[in-house]
């Protein structure tokens, strides 16, 4: 037998763009996006930041077919308190955009990407 | 109060944010524009504690004996970790402290986020560990260790001649009606449980399942190690087996009656199969101990009786008689009898009720 018989996983979009060291840069240029955006940016304010960024880089890894997991009850629970609306959620897409499209994402990628966000929108709009 | 020098020009200009504070009053002497990019609110002649809103007594203390401390500040919405470091210095007769202050924030969340990381990783490789564990667990149910480690280790399993070893072939008389019979689960339920008894009487002996197809069990001794003696263990096994089952018999319904064969040969040792491998053996052994099993009567081992040398010390041959077997001609064959040895003499007498036909 031989072990060159078994299928191969598809690489994941994680291990593609570089691992955490692309996860690190997309995150932190987010935060900084929407730290500066006028329509969600308050909400980041006073936030507890290592918490902040331990969500956002096990979210981050999910998406992107990372080693993580990222419960959509934890997602939730995250935002419930927020009460957000659409046109913040859209904002948020609109940035994460910016981010990915600078971070070298091909468009075909970061539209997987939008997609695994934009498939959330129900849990995180209340 | 400060120079209007080249020094002060440079302060001013570089990145990292500095202060000079009188040591006594805590009062600032000089900040340069990165401090005050920081801390806003920083001018000389006012005191570092007030300016540094996130500055405690403590921190101040500690900041005199060369501490490294680190303080809050906010700019906008965000909060910028800003880590202080003082030098003591002498200007004019003087005593100051020379803050030397950097922004350490997005360190600060690097860390956060390689912890985050760390973490996640860890999981994984914990998880994928006990993957390991339970795929290992499972081939070595199907193959000996040594032959799952070249499995491991290459990738494949070359085919190996391991002689002489004896094979014990098992096979339950009625299996077949009482499957039908009696509630298939139930029957089945309880073969697993018989087979699950086999295998912890093999590993006392060195006798290793190959398999086991419906109600057939097969081992093997002196397999993959060598042992020399390899006939004694598998009859050893054998007896072991059936006073197992008349045990078992006296407390349950069901009737478990085997017929065992054993036979000394070679056989060789592989995995068959690529995606769906098993690791089995073949030799002229194999066959013999099957046909010695098919003339074994309820509850009996059969033996070639070549082996009474090897075997002498502990069993009996009887019922000698010559046989025609399939693809072997005419063979001495023998039951097995298993003396048990007297306490404190030595000596050895046969067990009653085992192996009585």
């Amino acid at each position: 037998m031989n072990a060159a018989t078994y299928g191969t996983r598809p690489m994941s979009l994680f291990d593609k763009y570089g691992g955490i060291r692309v996860l690190r840069h997309v995150i932190m240029e987010f935060y900084d996006r929407v730290l500066d955006s006028e329509i969600i940016g308050h909400f980041f304010e006073n936030i507890d930041l290592t918490r902040l960024i331990d969500h956002q880089t096990k979210f981050f890894s999910m998406v992107l077919g990372g080693p993580a997991q990222f419960s959509d009850e934890r997602l939730a629970a995250a935002h419930s308190h927020l009460k957000l609306n659409h046109a913040e959620f859209d904002e948020a897409v609109v940035l994460l955009t910016e981010t990915l499209d600078e971070a070298g994402f091909s468009p075909e990628d970061r539209d997987t990407v939008l997609a695994a966000i934009e498939a959330r929108r129900t849990i995180i709009v209340t | 109060m400060f120079p209007e020098n080249l020094s002060a020009r440079l302060l001013k200009s570089i990145g990292v944010g500095v202060c000079l504070v009188d040591t006594e009053t805590a009062e600032i002497v000089f900040c340069n524009s990165m401090f005050n990019t920081w801390f806003a609110d920083a001018k000389q002649g006012m005191s570092l504690l007030d300016a540094l809103p996130d500055l405690s007594d403590e921190d101040w203390a500690s900041a005199g004996q060369g501490a490294m401390i680190e303080v809050k500040t906010k700019i906008k919405r965000r909060t910028l970790i800003i880590e202080l470091r003082a030098h003591p210095a002498n200007y004019d007769n003087r005593e100051l402290l020379v803050f030397e202050c950097q922004n350490v924030s997005r360190l600060r969340e690097t860390e956060a986020m390689i912890d985050s990381y760390a973490a996640m990783v860890d999981r994984r490789t914990r998880d994928l560990e006990r993957e390991k564990t339970q795929v290992e667990k499972l081939l070595l149910n199907i193959m000996p260790r040594t032959v799952y480690e070249e499995f491991m280790t290459f990738g494949s399993v070359a085919p190996r001649l391991f002689e002489p070893v004896s094979v014990l072939m098992l096979d339950f008389v009625g299996f077949t009606q009482m499957a039908a019979a009696a509630d298939p689960t139930v029957t089945v339920a309880e073969l697993n449980d018989i087979f699950t008894a086999f295998d912890r009487i093999g590993e006392l002996h060195g006798c290793e399942r190959i398999k086991t197809v419906g109600d057939c069990y097969m081992a093997v001794t002196g397999l993959p190690h060598p042992n020399p003696d390899h006939a004694m263990a598998a009859a050893q096994c054998a007896a072991k087996m059936i006073r197992y089952l008349e045990r078992r018999n006296t407390t349950h319904q069901h009737q478990w009656k085997a017929r065992i064969g054993i036979a000394t040969g070679s056989v060789v040792g592989s995995v068959v199969g690529v995606q769906k491998y098993i690791y089995d053996v073949f030799g002229p052994a194999v066959n013999m101990s099957a046909r010695l099993q098919a003339l074994s009567a309820p509850m009996e081992i059969t033996v070639c009786s070549s082996m009474a040398d090897s075997l002498m010390d502990e069993f009996d041959m009887e019922n000698t008689r010559t046989e025609d077997i399939q693809g072997f001609g005419k063979t001495e064959v023998s039951r097995l009898s298993q003396r048990r040895r007297l306490p404190g003499t030595g000596r050895m007498q046969p067990v009653p009720g085992l192996l009585a036909s």
